[in-house]
């Protein structure tokens, strides 16, 4: 009986995919043991039979017909390529692509201050203070895009006020 | 020779240079010339004919859109052949459902059946006639399993080395081996004994 690794070695050496040192090496097996001739003529079988196999199939549709049928798709898809790139400039879906995440992070930030300021740390040396009237908070609603952003911010640390922003996003 | 008159005449690299420029009809006849290679590749790993022609269809068309980025490096024929072969693996990825493994799967990567099956010693499709082997080498096909079937069909139709298959499929070069080994003794087994009953 071979074992699993000859036999796979067996099947390197027939696929061609051994080192030379390694090829001669099996074919001195292969010379002395009989299951790996016969091993051997059984995988070289397999392949032969499976020779000009898939020369034989053949599309079962005609040339014009199946041409037309990618003709179209190309040309449908060349069309909604064309109709993405001419859409016009939507101020709603500018805010959703570039603000939302901005305001997630803002949002996260947040919190990560909240968790620290009520677990700190024993080796703490100083303290994080932060209430709720620190904080600053900007809502915008747009009813066509159906979307809220709520805009956090430092007013302690920040020039920007509710009523700025809210002029910036009027001009806009 | 002007390719736009006479694009039978041309040479693939002649018609992909057309085509590049946005000629349809240079494109067309680089279809024409390889759809049946195509189908064939797509229909060995589907086994069903409608899906096979559905991913023909869309390995064109993605070949006409990126045909920009074929920069000759291996023959057209190959590159929309490789295309093709990844979007059939895409396919058969989305359609393998969890399933309860069979003792078959389950011994292929750990040491299994494959091992003890009885060489056969005959050449089993010697004395038969071309149209026969062709169906008994199709139901063969059909009761691999698509990871088997597709090891054997990237290495003995597509002459990939180990390394490229496994790189194809997302596997290591021994898993390409003992699925390859385990392909073709099941192979040589269903070709010997697959009655006519189960062939019609």
């Amino acid at each position: 009986m071979i074992n699993h690794d000859s036999q796979l070695k067996l099947q390197a050496y027939l696929d061609g995919e051994l080192s030379a040192k390694e090829t001669a090496e099996v074919q001195n097996w292969i010379a002395t043991d009989q299951d790996a001739q016969l091993l051997l003529a059984e995988l070289q079988n397999t392949n032969a039979a499976l020779v000009g196999f898939e020369a034989e199939i053949k599309l079962p549709e005609t040339r014009e017909f199946f041409w037309s049928k990618i003709q179209r798709e190309i040309e449908s898809q060349e069309k909604a390529s064309a109709r993405v790139s001419a859409r016009p400039f939507s101020l709603g879906a500018w805010l959703q692509r570039h603000l939302v995440p901005v305001s997630g992070t803002a949002m996260a930030i947040l919190v990560l201050l909240l968790v620290v300021q009520v677990a700190p740390s024993k080796n703490q040396v100083g303290e994080m203070e932060l209430s709720s009237g620190d904080v600053g908070a900007v809502t915008f609603r747009n009813e066509s895009e159906k979307m809220t952003l709520v805009w956090f911010y430092d007013k302690a640390d920040s020039g920007f006020t509710e009523s700025d922003s809210l002029a910036s996003l009027d001009q806009e | 020779m002007k390719i736009e008159s006479d694009h039978s005449s041309a040479s693939d690299e002649q018609l992909v240079a057309a085509a590049k420029k946005g000629e349809m009809a240079a494109f067309e006849e680089l279809v024409a010339r390889h759809r049946d290679k195509i189908y064939a590749r797509a229909f060995s790993m589907m086994r069903n004919e409608e899906e096979a022609v559905d991913l023909c269809q869309e390995a064109w068309v993605k070949s006409w859109q990126r045909l920009v980025q074929f920069q000759g490096e291996s023959s057209f024929g190959t590159w929309i052949t490789r295309i093709v072969i990844n979007l059939c693996l895409d396919q058969l990825r989305k359609r393998k459902r969890q399933r309860t493994e069979s003792i078959e799967e389950m011994s292929e990567e750990s040491g299994g059946v494959e091992r003890q099956m009885p060489v056969v010693t005959v050449n089993p499709t010697e004395r038969l006639e071309r149209g026969e082997l062709r169906k008994r080498i199709d139901a063969a096909l059909n009761q691999l399993s698509h990871e088997h079937r597709t090891v054997m069909i990237l290495h003995e139709f597509e002459e990939m080395e180990y390394k490229e298959i496994a790189k194809t499929m997302g596997c290591s070069i021994g898993t390409v081996m003992s699925r390859l080994f385990y392909a073709r003794r099941k192979m040589a087994a269903l070709l010997a004994n697959l009655k006519t009953e189960e062939l019609k």
